[in-house]
């Protein structure tokens, strides 16, 4: 169980910085499928603005914004996206995330198609690395104050 | 008779007038004064709550807004793409983000106006680009000579600033310029490591630190706050 850090620098700056931390994030999220970057590495990003902000802020704080109940949904919710656009191309007669199908129901041309496809895509990869992620931290860094939770799931 | 008749009714009217005016009169008396009370109580009540650093707690949603601005210029900043489908999906996720974390950015401001802030950390800007450099000329002057006069040492001083945004900034300025480190600040009394005497003594000085103070408007309000109790303790004599 981390603590809150008694440290007056940390915590600030920490406080400062991760608002712009996820709004990086869901910029490299965003302009995946334009420049470098995309829904792994903007999933990372953003989970790493939790761990900063459960570093600095403890635990607890972090537990209001993201539980680990939350972690799950979330993780759940970003594989269904990706699996979800990907059953729809089936559906629509093409292949497994054959983006160029989703134009019938978006009622735009293939190439855009295709484009919005990849960004559902990417939202949902980058909701399931981060929800992941997140669940990680939240395992390593409780697991010595509850190992009872550990032998109930065994 | 008729003339009489006459005379009596000018009298009266005239009279009658002559009520009118004074009641006009003292209306808009009590009205220039109900006004003047008002704006001396409205006046009195801000300049309270400017001075004594007790400024309304800005609400929830006036956070959001002003995160949700900040980001979308960090946005833009980092988009540079203007068509409306990024712009959109810009504002989509600065408001999410502003949402869920607008208690951040302005956890600490305690008082004073944003604006004025921002005006004075700008103008601080120069002045401490300028003891970077003096402090490295120093630094320079200490390492290349054959003897190293060095004196390392750790500095102790208690702070008067109040706010850890304004410790974090005088931490981080202590830090920038060469020869002094901040190790650590603990209940308000910063642990500095200075390389000789001289930027010790610089620290000591507190030059840095008013200026700090004087940038997030702390030196403002205490200094205020001493007027208003001499205003407080004038008008228990007078009565």
């Amino acid at each position: 169980m981390i603590q809150e850090s008694d440290d007056v620098i940390v915590k600030a700056v920490a406080r400062l910085l991760v608002p712009f931390i996820v709004v990086y994030a869901l910029y490299v999220v965003m302009h995946g499928h334009y420049s470098p970057g995309g829904g792994f590495q903007g999933g990372v990003i953003l989970a790493a603005s939790f761990v900063l902000l459960g570093v600095s802020h403890g635990l607890e704080k972090t537990r209001r914004r993201m539980s680990e109940k939350a972690a799950r949904v979330v993780s759940s919710i970003g594989v269904l996206l990706y699996g979800g656009i990907g059953a729809l191309c089936l559906i629509l007669g093409g292949n497994y995330l054959d983006y160029a199908k989703l134009g019938k129901i978006l009622r735009v041309t293939p190439a855009e198609a295709r484009s919005l496809g990849i960004l559902g895509v990417e939202i949902g990869v980058a909701l399931a690395v981060m929800a992941v992620m997140c669940t990680v931290f939240f395992a390593i860094f409780t697991a010595e104050e509850s190992p009872e939770d550990y032998r109930s799931v065994e | 008779m008729e003339v009489t008749l006459l005379l009596e009714s000018t009298d009266n009217a005239f009279r009658v007038m002559e009520r009118a005016r004074e009641h006009a009169v003292g209306l808009l008396d009590t009205a220039v004064q109900f006004t003047a009370e008002q704006t001396r109580f409205r006046q009195e009540k801000r300049g309270q709550l400017l001075f004594t650093g007790t400024q309304k707690r800005k609400t929830q949603f006036q956070n959001i807004v002003g995160t949700t601005i900040i980001l979308l210029a960090f946005w833009m900043l980092l988009s540079g793409k203007f068509d409306a489908f990024h712009l959109t999906l810009g504002v989509i996720c600065c408001a999410l983000t502003a949402y869920l974390f607008h208690d951040l950015l302005f956890a600490n401001v305690r008082v004073g106006d944003m604006r004025v802030i921002a005006a004075r950390f700008i103008a601080y800007i120069p002045w401490l680009i300028e003891q970077i450099i003096l402090a490295n000329i120093h630094v320079a002057s200490l390492v290349l000579r054959r003897k190293m006069p060095i004196d390392p040492q750790i500095v102790k001083f208690k702070t008067k600033l109040e706010t850890d945004i304004s410790c974090v900034t005088l931490a981080n300025s202590i830090t920038l310029t060469p020869g002094t480190i901040t190790m650590d600040i603990k209940d308000g009394v910063f642990y500095v490591h200075a390389l000789s005497q001289k930027v010790a003594n610089e620290l000591n000085a507190g030059d840095m630190e008013d200026r700090v103070a004087h940038i997030f408007m702390e030196a403002d309000h205490l200094y205020v706050e001493d007027v208003l109790d001499a205003a407080r303790i004038y008008q228990t004599l007078r009565t």
